[in-house]
């Protein structure tokens, strides 16, 4: 990857074809291989954001410049796994896509399988898992393909506390092996965005506008002992600060 | 529940036992309704002498072909529409407009065209399984979630791989039901296509037997149209699950299908079945020279109704979710994911047809007696658990299972070779009625804490513990003292005494049940108690049989 940012806004703004205007004026550069973690109201446009980067919408206004060439992954919320495929099937399917041979699929499927903790699951059916084991399936299938850019779309939002925490262990593990590439997270979980990310973008309510770009100096210590930390809970602090004003304007714009 | 569990497969039993009755008692004229029974007999005339398989092939031809012209191009058509805007508006509306025009209706239309040959029944279902194929599989390709679309296209896949990976198999549930449903049409319309202009088929055979008057030929008839039907739905199961194994699978099963139903039957629990219908025609051999064939259809008869009690108790007690995937048979096997909840089901309805059928054919080949033994098993079958005074749970279950699984199936299969209702035979019964109550009891003993527990008054935990090891005792000691003491009373010859040969055996239970209090370790002697009833009663069937010659 070169040394310029891969994914540079500018100025955009989307407006879908229904009327809603998703996005307006962001203006936002990502450095190489950073990971940057993206918070916001419900319905701010932030799966809007990922899915212009991903090339699943077009930007109505300004311009977005994404790296020539460069490879995009995504894990969603939902996991979106192909339930008619086998997990082996669903971690290789993007290299079965880009037409690697059957024999080699199976084999970095198996590689990535036993990196994820999955290796008893190979044969088994995505609705046999559990939901923690499949977002596995889902960061694992995203990492196959050796991604340049990796965008995660809440994925841990539907899993319990205790999962949660162990997921995002194993994503800082995977950053830390560098194989995340550049990274764009979103959650709605401030405590998350600090705990995988070094910079947090801060969106507005709908219409999205970031609000907020910080880029809080954490030391690399164990997610545990991170949250403790007198400079976690002023982050966390401050970006609620920012945050709490949106979220009340949110809640009154669906009262009405 | 328990209720429900007996009713919903009591009441077609019920229900046949009940006509057979009216008939035979004159209250349903014979000429207009005959009686199960005869309809057993021109179902199994028919097909001995290959009239009835003829038409039985002659349709399921007809249907084949029909289905697989229609369902094939509209499959491939369907897709196509579903995936493309413009096919889409040229089909969908017209196959709308089309589909709800009853397909008959259109026959005579179709023989003016194409003859009164078979093209013109072929083309008739086809037509119509083409249309109800063509819609089901335009909507199940537009209800695929688009996202899987997205996620593909952004994993890199084009348009084919798209197609291979993601369209097709996300609709294919979708598709298959259309052709589940399709082929419900086919049975449907074959059978009316058949009802005018061919000359064979099992429709031909329905309206033939209706202008002669041959209502059994009739309903023989009928009974074969359902099984074809019947085999058709399983045959289009068993492909769904091979084609979307995902929708099925709770764990990737690998064991052989043999090996599936011979768990799941539990042949092993049928002595309990075969040894008094041996015993009773080994009773009666000393008297009569055997009939044979109806010894073993007799034998089947009564397996059929063990293994159908088998899988049903299975089915509800799945459906109540009584049973954990380590119970052995066929509640762990559904659990397992081995075999689906329907599969069992209908191997228990299959086999109380089978079990029915041949005791119908005994009550019109023997008359009415053994209508009134059936009668009687059913009515404490069903009062075994069910009802305001369930005998089971008032302490009556080992005396019902000691009489009916005792001197009542002994004295039918020896009824069946000779048509006496002989005190002989219910006295030779006693020594297998006592272990047969044995293996209950040896259940209630092993259960006794958490029947206590939930307020199940067996025998068992009426006694108490030490009381219940004592009928333990008197149950398995009593079996062969009664040999010992019919042997003295001339009641039963000298050779049975090789039951004896069981003893050690039954010593071991008995020292086991004397010791042991936790349910796991009583449970060996359950399972030995079972053995028991097997080894015992055979060799006891078997000094009946070597006394023939001594
Ligand atoms: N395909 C679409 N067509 C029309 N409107 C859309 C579409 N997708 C999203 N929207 C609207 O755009 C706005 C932003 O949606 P988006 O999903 O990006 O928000 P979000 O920040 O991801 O919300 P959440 O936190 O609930 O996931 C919402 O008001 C949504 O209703
Ligand atoms: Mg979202």
């Amino acid at each position: 990857m070169q040394s310029t940012s891969p994914i540079v806004f500018e100025r955009v703004g989307l407006t879908y074809p229904t009327g809603v205007t998703a996005l307006t004026d962001i203006t936002l550069s990502i450095a190489p291989r950073s990971a940057v973690a993206l918070v916001g109201p419900s319905g701010c446009g932030k799966t809007t954001l990922l899915r212009t980067i991903a090339g699943l919408e077009q930007v109505s206004t300004g311009t977005l410049t994404v790296a020539a060439g460069a490879t995009r992954a995504m894990v969603f919320q939902s996991g979106l796994l192909f339930p008619w495929m086998s997990v082996a099937d669903n971690i290789s399917y993007g290299l079965m896509a880009r037409g690697m041979p059957a024999l080699q699929c199976r084999d970095r499927a198996r590689h990535w399988a036993e990196r994820m903790g999955l290796q008893r699951f190979v044969d088994a059916y995505p609705h046999q898992l559990s939901g923690g084991m499949q977002q596995r399936v889902g960061i694992a299938r995203a990492l196959a393909i050796e991604p340049d850019i990796v965008l995660f779309d809440e994925p841990f939002a539907a899993l319990d506390a205790q999962t949660r925490l162990l997921m995002q262990e194993l994503v800082c593990d995977l950053q830390r092996q560098g194989v995340c590439g550049t990274m764009v997270f979103v959650t709605h979980a401030i405590d998350e965005a600090l705990i995988v990310a070094d910079r947090i973008i801060v969106m507005s309510a709908r219409p999205g506008r970031i609000i907020a770009d910080v880029t809080p100096q954490l030391p690399d210590v164990p997610i545990a002992q991170k949250r403790a930390l007198p400079a976690f809970t002023q982050a966390f602090a401050d970006i609620w600060a920012q945050i709490r004003s949106e979220v009340e304007l949110q809640m009154h714009e669906e009262v009405r | 529940m328990q209720q429900n569990r007996w009713l919903s497969w009591l009441s077609p039993l019920l229900l046949l036992v009940l006509w057979e009755g009216a008939v035979q008692a004159g209250i349903l004229n014979r000429i207009f309704v005959p009686p199960p029974s005869e309809v057993v007999v021109a179902l199994v005339d028919g097909l001995v002498d290959g009239s009835l398989v003829a038409d039985v092939v002659v349709s399921s031809e007809r249907i084949a072909l029909g289905f697989l012209i229609g369902a094939i191009p509209a499959t491939l058509l369907g897709i196509w529409s579903g995936l493309n805007r413009t096919v889409y508006y040229l089909v969908r509306p017209l196959a709308t407009m089309l589909y709800p025009v009853p397909k008959i209706a259109l026959l005579p239309l179709v023989i003016v065209v194409l003859g009164i040959g078979e093209v013109s029944k072929i083309a008739t279902v086809a037509m119509s399984v083409f249309l109800m194929v063509v819609i089901h599989t335009i909507g199940g390709v537009m209800q695929v979630d688009r996202r899987y679309f997205e996620v593909g296209r952004l994993y890199g896949a084009n348009q084919r791989t798209l197609f291979r990976t993601v369209a097709l198999p996300a609709s294919l549930p979708a598709i298959i039901e259309g052709w589940k449903l399709a082929m419900g049409f086919a049975l449907t319309l074959i059978v009316g296509v058949e009802f005018v202009g061919a000359s064979n088929g099992i429709g031909y055979r329905i309206w033939q037997s209706y202008e002669l008057y041959a209502i059994a030929d009739m309903m023989a008839a009928v009974c074969l149209i359902a099984a074809l039907g019947w085999v058709l739905t399983v045959g289009l199961d068993e492909m769904e699950r091979l084609l979307v194994p995902w929708r099925h699978t709770i764990k990737e099963s690998r064991m052989p299908l043999v090996q599936k139903w011979w768990g799941a039957v539990r042949p092993w629990s049928y002595t309990a079945a075969i040894v008094p219908v041996l015993l009773g025609a080994a009773v009666a051999a000393h008297e009569v020279t055997l009939n044979w064939l109806w010894l073993a259809l007799a034998l089947v008869g009564s397996i059929a109704i063990q293994g159908g009690t088998n899988l049903m108790n299975d089915y509800y007690d799945y459906k109540k979710g009584t049973d954990t995937p380590a119970v052995k048979g066929t509640g762990g096997a559904l659990l397992r994911g081995d075999m689906t909840p329907e599969q069992i089901f209908w191997a228990g309805i299959i086999a109380f047809a089978v079990g029915s059928a041949i005791g119908l054919y005994f009550v019109y080949a023997t008359g009415p007696f053994i209508l009134w033994l059936g009668l009687c098993s059913v009515a404490v079958g069903y009062f075994y658990t069910a009802g305001p005074f369930a005998l089971a749970y008032v302490g009556l279950g080992e005396l019902a299972v000691f009489i009916f699984m005792g001197p009542v199936m002994v004295l039918g299969s020896y009824y069946l070779q000779q048509p006496v209702i002989a005190l002989p035979a219910i006295w030779a019964a006693l020594p297998v009625s006592f272990v047969v109550a044995a293996i209950l009891h040896a259940n209630n003993l092993r259960d006794i804490d958490t029947d206590i527990i939930n307020h199940k008054r067996t025998l068992a935990t009426m006694l108490g513990r030490s009381g219940a090891r004592v009928e333990f005792y008197v149950l398995v000691g009593g079996a062969f003292v009664s040999v010992l003491v019919l042997i003295a009373l001339g009641l039963a010859p000298w050779p049975t005494l090789i039951s004896f040969a069981m003893a050690p055996l039954a010593w071991r239970l008995m020292r086991t049940a004397a010791t042991e209090e936790a349910a796991e370790k009583l449970h060996p002697v359950l399972r030995g108690s079972a053995v028991l009833h097997m080894r015992f009663g055979m060799l006891y069937v078997i000094g009946w049989v070597i006394a023939l010659w001594v």
